[in-house]
């Protein structure tokens, strides 16, 4: 049976009915048709569907959509600003950092998480920090010189 | 992946929860992190008819620390990542590093201690230095509370204690007493997501900062279907002053206290070997964590 949710989205609040069995990640994907919050292994071990569930960094293949009720989730479509792209995302582009993509809304959001709780991070710090992202195109150098170029800019 | 179907639960106090839990018995699982839970009912590994989500309950979540008694009280509820932030947890150094290797900080951002526990892998990184401080379990039901040493809490493989109507939701740590030191080695082939080949955790207390031992506890994980004591290990030490020689002495004995098996991830010979390496380190690294 269905059940009513309250959930904000990006800022925006949504009221929404859905079953006790669908994931976060399908929520978002299917109902909200926000697809840039990937699936990957579905199990919790490769981060591409990374979402900030307030303000923290979970696998969100493995959130009961339910347990979002009255919380905030933000996903990678939420962390452009007016101005354009998130500062972030901008230096992901900037040190080539993006391969194939996959990884990257996970990859930036983790960073996101780190930079707003630690604003100047070194290196083991956004290494532990981005280290239940995968990249399978193996671009962890560049996208750690990402990180480090916002955190030196701040 | 698709997630079978169940009826959702969320109670907002635990004796609803224990109501919830009395009645439907062994048909209902708790919903903590989810991080085991949602992966193995996407596996089919379960199939619960109830889930009873306790991320409602606010009572799950407050820690305390009883100066008179002597006693810390983690709720079983608190996650990992906000756990490790915990001021009153630092003199468990060992139980911090544990923390901090487990999954990564996508999977401590949900993951529990409670739940780290009930599901009682032989692997977990929680539950060896947890025994290791002599926690207590404190096992809630309508009828009432008991308490389980965590010594006695697991049973076998993704057993424990806990009877059908109960749920794990406290663990309580005595307070480390002074000249007292502990630590955690976690050896796996990477540093984040791993599963522990070999771990060990070690909890030594000292009559004075230099020796000699007056306790020893030291639990193997990985090496059994449940974490070990390593009992042989533990009487070599009491009444002895600490060193490299009789540590080294120690490590072999631990080694012999281990009964690891072949698997896709190491043999046992390898396993008993490095039971002997960590045990050795992990002593060095508690004598250092005198506090």
């Amino acid at each position: 049976m269905k059940r009513l949710i309250n959930v904000t989205v990006n800022h925006k609040k949504y009221e929404l009915a859905v079953d006790p069995n669908m994931t976060l990640a399908d929520m978002i994907r299917e109902e909200l048709k926000l697809t840039g919050t990937k699936k990957g292994c579905g199990l919790g071990e490769c981060g591409a569907c990374t979402v900030l569930l307030d303000g923290k960094p979970v696998s969100s293949c493995l959130v009961l959509t339910l347990e979002a009720d009255n919380r905030d989730v933000v996903t990678i479509e939420g962390v452009e600003t007016e101005k354009g792209l998130h500062p972030i995302q901008q230096a992901f582009v900037e040190k080539g950092a993006i391969q194939c993509g996959f990884c990257t809304p996970g990859m930036v959001l983790s960073a996101k998480a780190l930079l707003d709780e630690n604003p100047h991070p070194d290196e083991h710090d956004i290494r532990k920090a981005i280290s239940g992202n995968l990249c399978r195109c193996t671009g962890y150098q560049k996208i750690v010189e990402a990180v480090q170029s916002v955190s030196v800019r701040k | 992946m698709l997630i079978p179907h169940f009826n959702y639960h969320r109670p907002s106090t635990l004796k609803e929860a224990c109501e919830i839990k009395g009645e439907f018995k062994n048909k209902a699982m708790f919903l903590a992190g989810g991080t085991d839970i949602i992966v193995n009912l996407k596996r089919g590994v379960i199939s619960p008819e109830k889930l009873i989500s306790l991320n409602g309950i606010e009572e799950m979540r407050l820690h305390s620390v009883d100066g008179k008694n002597g006693q810390t009280r983690i709720a079983a509820c608190g996650t990992v990542s906000s756990l490790i932030k915990e001021k009153f947890l630092l003199p468990y150094s060992a139980l911090i590093t544990g923390m901090e290797s487990l999954g990564s900080p996508l999977i401590r951002n949900m993951a529990t201690i409670g739940g780290n526990l009930v599901t009682a892998r032989p692997a977990a990184d929680l539950s060896p230095s947890l025994i290791a401080y002599n926690g207590k379990a404190i096992l809630t039901s309508i009828s009432g509370k008991r308490e389980v040493l965590m010594d006695d809490f697991f049973l076998g493989p993704g057993k424990t204690a806990l009877n059908d109507d109960e749920i794990l939701s406290e663990i309580i740590l005595d307070n480390t007493s002074s000249y007292s030191g502990s630590a955690y080695i976690k050896l796996g082939t990477r540093k984040a997501l791993e599963i522990s080949l070999v771990n060990v955790a070690a909890f030594l207390t000292f009559e004075k900062p230099d020796g000699p031992i007056t306790g020893a506890r030291i639990v193997m994980g990985a090496v059994g279907p449940i974490p070990l004591r390593a009992r042989t290990a533990e009487d070599m030490l009491i009444g002895e002053r600490p060193g490299a020689a009789l540590f080294a002495e120690t490590g072999k004995a631990a080694a012999k206290d281990s009964s690891p098996i072949d698997d896709f991830r190491g043999t046992a010979e390898y396993r008993r070997d490095m039971v002997k390496v960590l045990t050795e380190r992990a002593l060095k690294k508690a004598l250092n964590d005198i506090r």
